[in-house]
């Protein structure tokens, strides 16, 4: 000990990817591991290696090394460390997880000793005993037979009674077998402090308290990382053992750097290597597209496009990509692709995205650069309930050995971390409930106590702080995996030898343990199989405007650059249109005045938390609207900034910027961008700080403007768009709005069909097609199918559209349901409500639903409690005797003749309460005019009125509320919505506000505001002073008394 | 409540669950004042109105206590009355009011009195129960303010159709469905044609209605003071010898026993009462762990306490009584060659408890905690096992743990040792072998001061072979974790 400084690496180390065992993060642990002078850390998490992509990243973030490793607790109860030697080891490792990941079924691992035998050739093992007695021998006796020369024995410190005996004891049996014992830790936190949690998060994975724990809990002490000088001096008896540790360190030399990944094989065309396949089908696509003759600017672009493709060996993607999208073609699933490659001539001419580039000027090099090499990356959006037939296909076509879904790591967020943390300690339930709806959305600050401290909860109480405490430090920890949307990891290998595979929780389908951060990190590539409702929209009104009008379009032939759908955009008049229907957008709109394409690119891209946090939306702006001058201090920054008049708004520009004007290389450029998404508060950015500001300072470029730069880049690092995504995303809103401006009705019927989607609920789509003069009809059991559908009718010599409603709105019926009494009145329609019970055979309770959605009155002129009434006398089980005898008679008469029951008619309000109830939408009067008199009376104005009201006048309005936001710009703005029977006002919350009137801004379904109204040229807002909860008195309107709460 | 119970103007609510929730069950009116209504979440509930007093709903209790309500009103004022749950009483008036002044006085004596007692009562007398309790439970706006309410003969029918169809005893479901269909009054059901309604809504629904209209007769079940099991025993001359008091007891006890077993119950208190010449009563109770009827077990226990009475000058009147009992199985017994049978333990049990008082007689169970003091735990001596021991043959732990550790001086090194010696309770030993650290922490959720405490300790022997328990407070390097004083905690066998 004397000689030098004592050398220790730890061996036996659980992260929180171990989950619900761990307690601390790779991040944590090595940084720790750095600190404390530990030489390399292997963590070895439970059957998994999910976590060892981050450790891999830690390691190289702290210079401390890692052992790539794991712990397989096998079935016999044996539990085994292994560690591989080498890239072969660790692929045999790799199948080895997997294997028994697919015995054992989702988030479980079932694997024997004989597994462990089969596949153990270059895994060094270290057994983990437990009393050294004759199965600890046995077992001994085996390992070091599988594994000569690589097995090991784990000494272990359980600060327990007998602890030196048993440290002594297993040292003489390692020496009877042959096997050398090393020193491990068996580390689950990286400080002693992290005890607590750890308690906390076995009762989470054990589903108890706390109280009721007892020796569940981890019965070991001292679990955490401890330094070398300590190590030594716990084993002073056994320094060949410590010193051991670094022998393992040294044998065990794989790393996650040699894991090379190659593309998938297409076989497409035989005889051609992909890039001649790919170029062939480039040329016949482009004929198709340009059935009058390739531009000469496109064929430009694409031989262009396909040099570079052939440079970086990119084909097999491109082709790969091709073949899903034509797949989803054969099938006529609508998709568009997106991503950096996504916006390339060859994509639009393959038909992988409809981004005309004769019309646009998106250039593929800005998204692929030669120099980065990084993966080529494009998402492929397909409608949301067809893309399972998508995801099945690239199974079986790539083959489940090849082909595997990436997973997603399901963290905690405030709420769950509060509800699992309050379940631990004992909170009840609703406490733990009523406290995160204190929370806003998936907020990381966690509750805090002030929170507490508004709702009249006793911070006394030291359970309720303590979860509190604890709670926020369990967010940001994994729980599980889960998979990932539809990302895949396809390889011409075998995939489970680069990492291991578990079957996922839906049948057929398999996920990797790495996440997508990971498989960025490591640069494999994948395909982004993503479900897009707006798609499912599209496709189903572009069906529709086929079905009725007779007009067949797609994605790439809808009348482009249309000025009357530009006009509509400029209006705002944008309610149910793909992304630019959010309230902040619809402010922006009659600011940036969108005309082109891309303008509407730009839309998409700047009300972003990026480019606001950035400040580059009102600079933008300005020089739009010519109140400023556009000015580049060198000609080089013109290059990059100039289609957005000097702004960065995209994040490619701005790692441009710090390629063309500090210097940076495309490597650092990229690290840049990742460093300020991940390590954001750590001091990662600084570093790069200095590199930019002096880099563009030794470019001549002021220090003031390099330091505005580094902020708006910085701004892109929490979120910031592409351009090649902003581009596929205004394409969509271009379609939907072009939908919306030319075919109101088609759009109603295909949006309400593809609800839930977008921030509208349906009484808001059907109140705007409404108002743009679409005839809407009720729920009707004669004549509604399960979607709604258009009716055609004729006004003179016009011929019109009207869109009925479907039995999909109906709360609580069944698809089955509906499709059965849509069957059955093919024939001839139901002449009453006992017909349609007895024709389409669905029980009675469904036929309650439908008559409090009020669809017998239409038709049968049954009026909601009539209908009831009659459904009332009906039995799913018919006597038996006049069973037989109605069914003779094809049954339309009634079983029994009954005297007349008069039923008191409903109140309007009733009525229109119990649609919004059982509909979710009313088309008679709007709930708030059943208010009027009594908000006139208390001197509240129309929210239209207000709207109207000049700037600065202090006003009181009222309406239900509609939706609330609170974009993520960081200054805790919140905008709500509310709504009356004239139209919308637009409420701004300040976070004083927000924080003293919380309960009521985040539960109440109607406010009232008294405020004050802000005009900015055409956009309207009135920010609020005071708040009022009015829900009860919403709740009234149905002329009685609401029971309960 | 009793003295527990909160100030008056604090508005309280009783909680209790209602399936993974907690609400609301009942609002005084304070608490109904400032907007809280049963159904509600107590988080809810908590939030809107500060320092709102929660209690736990006690339904059984509620039953209980509405039980003897009914008993104080049989007695008081009609010979036919009855529980009418959860939250009433039903009287059959007939003949009984004139002794009170009148039906109108004798409510308002009625009311009087429980308010007396805290209880705020609405009374109404009608022609049926159905409408009486309609009435007292939903009285229309104007009636709002009188307590009580009486209908004259012949009016009730009709005083009750402007009542919500929810005072006719209905199930709440039905309720609604009858709110649904628009019926909100008693009045729209009753000018309804029968026959639909009951396809609808089943016999049920016009059953209650023709109850409340006094067309259906409802006899009221009365109730009954509870039946004691009790036997008396009339000396011409008063006794006084303990063989004498003996022996009746024993009479007395095979009589009981006899009666119990005619209703199948085996006692679980007996009280036997002396009465005096000189009137004073004496007395003896006994418990027993589990029902019994044995009499010789009943009659030992009895006789064994007889000691304790004091004859005075003779006793009159000797009555025993099984003021609790309950139902008793005979269980057949499996053959002795098959297994041994667990030893019946509960008659020693029984007469230990009956001799030192049922708290003092506990057995010790073990508890899931690595702190020595809460490892265990008292428990009834009959009480089911719980499975865990300490007899783990790897995790030692001493036979006798002292009630508090007792402070120690030592000569130790920090932070992994043992110390070399010890002073404990005057006496130096010297540590010849010792074991540990064993690293017990605090249970952090029990008490801050336990977030970061540690002990440390240690099994140490001396030279005589005596063995200790030792610990020190603190890990030995971090101060925060304990004062590093050293303590003697138990004592190996």
């Amino acid at each position: 000990m004397s000689s030098g400084r004592t050398r220790y690496a730890e061996l036996q180390c659980t992260s929180h990817f171990s989950f619900l065992r761990g307690a601390s993060s790779c991040e944590a642990l090595f940084a720790q591991a750095a600190s404390l002078g530990i030489e390399a850390l292997a963590i070895t998490d439970r059957n998994s290696l999910a976590g060892i992509v981050r450790a891999h990243e830690a390691a190289k973030a702290s210079g401390v090394r890692l052992i790539v490793g794991c712990r397989l607790d096998l079935a016999c109860g044996m539990s085994v460390l292994v560690y591989p030697m080498d890239r072969p080891a660790y692929g045999r490792l790799c199948r080895l997880l997997s294997l028994g990941k697919k015995r054992g079924g989702k988030a479980r691992c079932r694997l024997d000793w004989s597994d462990l035998a089969a596949y153990g050739e270059g895994l060094v093992a270290i057994l983990v005993p437990d009393e050294a007695d004759d199965l600890c021998a046995l077992r001994l006796r085996r390992l070091a037979e599988a594994f000569a020369g690589r097995a090991y024995l784990a000494l272990t410190l359980r600060r327990r009674p007998n602890d030196a005996m048993r440290l002594f004891e297993l040292a003489n049996l390692a020496a009877q077998a042959g096997v050398a014992p090393i020193v491990t830790n068996d580390v689950l936190f990286h400080v002693p402090g992290r005890r607590i949690l750890q308690d906390v998060v076995t009762c989470i994975r054990h589903g108890c308290t706390i109280d009721e724990a007892g020796f569940r809990r981890e019965r070991h002490a001292d679990r955490h990382l401890k330094p070398p000088e300590e190590m030594a001096r716990l084993f002073e008896r056994y320094p060949e053992a410590l010193a051991r540790t670094l022998e393992i360190a040294g044998r065990c030399c794989f790393s996650l750097d040699e894991l090379a990944y190659q593309y998938p094989e297409e076989a497409t065309m035989p005889g051609l290597t992909p890039q001649e396949a790919l170029e062939k089908l480039t040329w016949e696509g482009a004929a198709t597209r340009y059935p009058e003759g390739v531009p000469d600017k496109v064929a430009g672009i694409l031989k262009h496009e396909l040099r570079l493709i052939r440079t970086l060996q990119y084909a097999p993607y491109f082709l790969t990509v091709n073949s899903i999208v034509r797949f989803a073609r054969s099938r006529d699933i609508l998709c568009q692709g997106r991503g950096s490659a996504a916006n390339s001539a060859v994509c639009y001419v393959l038909g992988i995205t409809a981004i005309d580039p004769d019309r646009n000027d998106l250039l593929f090099e800005r998204f692929v650069s030669e120099e980065r090499r990084e993966p080529p990356d494009i998402d492929v959006d397909f409608e949301h309930e067809r893309r399972e037939i998508v995801l099945q296909w690239v199974f079986e076509t790539y083959g489940r050995d090849h082909a595997a879904l990436c997973s997603t790591v399901i963290r905690y967020r405030a709420k769950g971390a509060l509800r699992d943390v309050g379940k631990v300690l004992g909170l009840p339930e609703d406490l733990t409930r009523m406290l995160s709806r204190q929370i806003w959305g998936w907020s990381a600050e966690g509750v805090e106590r002030k929170h507490a401290s508004e709702l009249n909860l006793n911070l006394g109480d030291r359970r309720l702080r303590l979860a509190l405490d604890l709670a926020r430090e369990l967010i940001g920890t994994p729980r599980h995996l889960s998979q990932h949307p539809g990302g895949f990891v396809l390889t011409h290998d075998r995939l489970d030898e680069l990492v291991p595979i578990e079957p996922a929780a839906m049948r057929d389908r398999q996920v990797i343990e790495w996440d997508k951060d990971d498989i960025d990190a490591l640069r494999f590539m994948k395909v982004d199989c993503l479900a897009l409702g707006m798609l499912s929209c599209l496709k189903r009104g572009l069906d529709l405007l086929a079905l009725h009008k007779g007009i067949g379009l797609d994605l790439a032939s809808i009348p482009a650059e249309d000025p009357a759908t530009y006009a509509m955009i400029r209006k705002a008049d944008t309610i149910g249109v793909f992304q630019i229907e959010s309230r902040a957008q619809m402010a922006m709109l009659p600011r940036l005045k969108p005309r082109s394409f891309y303008d509407l690119v730009i839309e998409v891209a700047i009300v972003r938390p990026g480019p606001i946090q950035g400040d580059m939306v009102h600079p933008y702006l300005r020089r739009r609207e010519g109140r400023e001058p556009v000015e580049y201090p060198k000609p080089a920054l013109e290059k990059v900034l100039g289609k957005t008049l000097g702004v960065p708004l995209f994040q490619e520009q701005a790692m441009r910027v710090a390629i063309e004007c500090a210097g940076f290389t495309a490597g650092e450029a990229d690290q840049l961008r990742r460093s300020m998404g991940t390590f954001k508060s750590t001091g990662g950015v600084s570093y790069f700080h200095d590199k930019l500001v002096q880099g563009m300072a030794a470019n001549g470029y002021e220090t003031a403007f390099a330091e505005k730069i580094f902020k708006q880049l910085e701004g892109f690092g929490s979120y910031g768009f592409p351009e090649s995504h902003a581009a596929s995303f205004a394409l969509l809103a271009y379609a939907s709005s072009w939908l919306k401006c030319h075919h109101p009705d088609v759009f109603c019927a295909a949006l309400l069909n593809a609800q839930p989607m977008g921030f509208y609920a349906p009484a808001q789509i059907v109140g705007d097609a409404r108002n743009h003069g679409v005839e809407i009809r009720p729920l009707c059991v004669n004549a509604s199918r399960w979607d709604c559908t258009l009716e055609r009718f004729a006004i003179g010599m016009e011929e019109r559209f009207a869109v009925r409603l479907g039995l999909r709105m109906v709360r609580g019926l069944g698809n089955a349901e509906a499709a059965a009494i849509v069957a059955a009145r093919a024939e001839q329609p139901f002449t009453s409500a006992d017909d349609l019970w007895r024709r389409a055979g669905v029980p009675a309770a469904a036929l309650v639903r439908l008559a409090e959605a009020d669809a017998f009155l239409p038709s049968l002129k049954l009026a909601r409690r009539e209908a009831l009434w009659a459904i009332k006398a009906l039995r799913d089980e018919p006597l038996p005797l006049f069973a037989a005898a109605s069914a003779r008679e094809t049954g339309t008469g009634l079983e029994i003749v009954e005297p007349l029951v008069t039923l008191k008619p409903m109140t309007a309000g009733g009525e229109v309460v119990l649609d919004y109830g059982h509909v979710g939408l009313t088309l008679r009067r709007h709930p708030v005019s059943f208010l009027r008199e009594d908000l006139r009376r208390q001197r509240m104005l129309t929210c239209a009125e207000a709207m109207q009201s000049r700037d600065g006048r202090w006003l009181h309005a009222a309406g239900i509320v509609l939706l609330r936001q609170r974009p993520g710009t960081a200054k805790g703005v919140m905008f709500v919505t509310i709504e009356d029977e004239t139209g919308i006002a637009n409420l701004v919350i300040w976070p004083t506000l927000f924080e003293k009137q919380r309960r009521v801004l985040l539960s109440a379904r109607m406010l009232a505001a008294y405020g004050r109204i802000q005009r900015e040229g055409e956009v309207v807002h009135l920010v609020a002073h005071r708040l009022t909860d009015l829900s009860e008195a919403l709740a009234g309107i149905d002329g009685r008394v609401s029971k309960g709460a | 409540m009793g003295s527990t119970s909160p100030p008056a103007e604090v508005p309280l609510v009783l909680i209790g669950r209602e399936g993974r929730r907690r609400v609301v069950l009942a609002a005084d009116v304070a608490a109904l004042a400032a907007g809280l209504r049963p159904g509600m979440p107590v988080a809810k509930a908590q939030a809107l109105v500060p320092g709102l007093a929660v209690q736990d709903a006690d339904p059984a209790a509620d039953a209980e206590a509405l039980e003897r309500l009914a008993v104080w009103a049989l007695e008081y004022y009609a010979p036919i009355a009855a529980a009418d749950p959860p939250d009433g009483l039903v009287i059959d008036a007939s003949g009984a009011a004139h002794l009170h002044g009148g039906e109108a006085a004798m409510l308002a004596d009625m009311i009087r009195r429980l308010g007396t007692s805290g209880i705020t009562a609405r009374a109404a007398i009608a022609d049926s129960w159905g409408a009486a309790h309609a009435l007292a439970r939903h009285p229309l706006a104007h009636q709002i303010a009188r307590p009580a309410i009486v209908i004259p003969a012949g009016e009730s029918a009709t005083a009750i159709l402007e009542l919500p169809v929810a005072a006719l005893r209905l199930a709440p479901d039905m309720v609604g469905s009858l709110h649904r269909l628009g019926f909100e009054r008693i009045a729209d059901l009753a000018s309804q044609p029968r026959a639909p309604l009951a396809l609808r809504f089943g016999p049920e629904l016009g059953r209650r209605l023709d109850q409340a209209m006094g067309r259906l007769a409802e006899p009221i079940d009365p109730v009954r003071p509870p039946e004691l099991i009790a036997f008396r025993r009339i000396f011409a001359e008063p006794i006084g010898a303990p063989e004498t008091l003996a022996r009746y007891t024993g009479k007395l006890v095979i009589q009981l026993c006899a009666a119990l077993e005619a209703k199948g119950l085996g006692a679980r208190h007996l009280d036997l009462l002396f009465h005096r010449v000189d009137n004073r009563i004496e007395a003896i109770r006994i418990g027993t762990a589990r029902p019994l009827r044995d009499v010789k077990r009943l009659t030992r226990l009895l006789r064994d306490r007889i000691e304790t009475i004091d004859p005075g000058f003779g006793i009159e009147i000797m009555s025993l009584a099984a003021p609790a009992a309950e139902p008793l199985e005979a269980k057949q017994s499996l053959s002795p060659l098959a297994e041994a049978p667990e030893a019946d333990v509960s008659g020693l049990i029984d007469t230990l408890a009956n001799r030192l008082g049922a708290k003092r007689l506990y057995r010790c169970a073990a508890v899931a905690s690595d702190v020595p003091e809460r490892s265990v735990r008292r428990v009834a001596p009959s009480a089911p096992r719980t499975g865990l021991t300490w007899l783990d043959a790897s995790w030692p732990r001493p036979s006798r743990l002292l009630p508090h550790p007792e402070p120690i001086e030592t000569v130790a090194l920090l932070p992994d040792h043992p110390p070399v010696s010890f002073i404990w309770r005057g006496i130096r030993r010297r540590v010849k072998r010792a074991d540990g650290p064993e690293r017990i922490f605090g249970e952090w959720w029990k008490r801050d001061a336990e977030l970061s405490a540690v002990r440390d300790y240690f099994r140490v022997e001396d030279e005589a072979g005596e063995r200790f328990w030792i610990f020190r407070a603190g890990n030995g390097e971090d101060a925060a974790t304990g004062s590093h004083r050293w303590f003697l905690h138990g004592i190996f066998g």
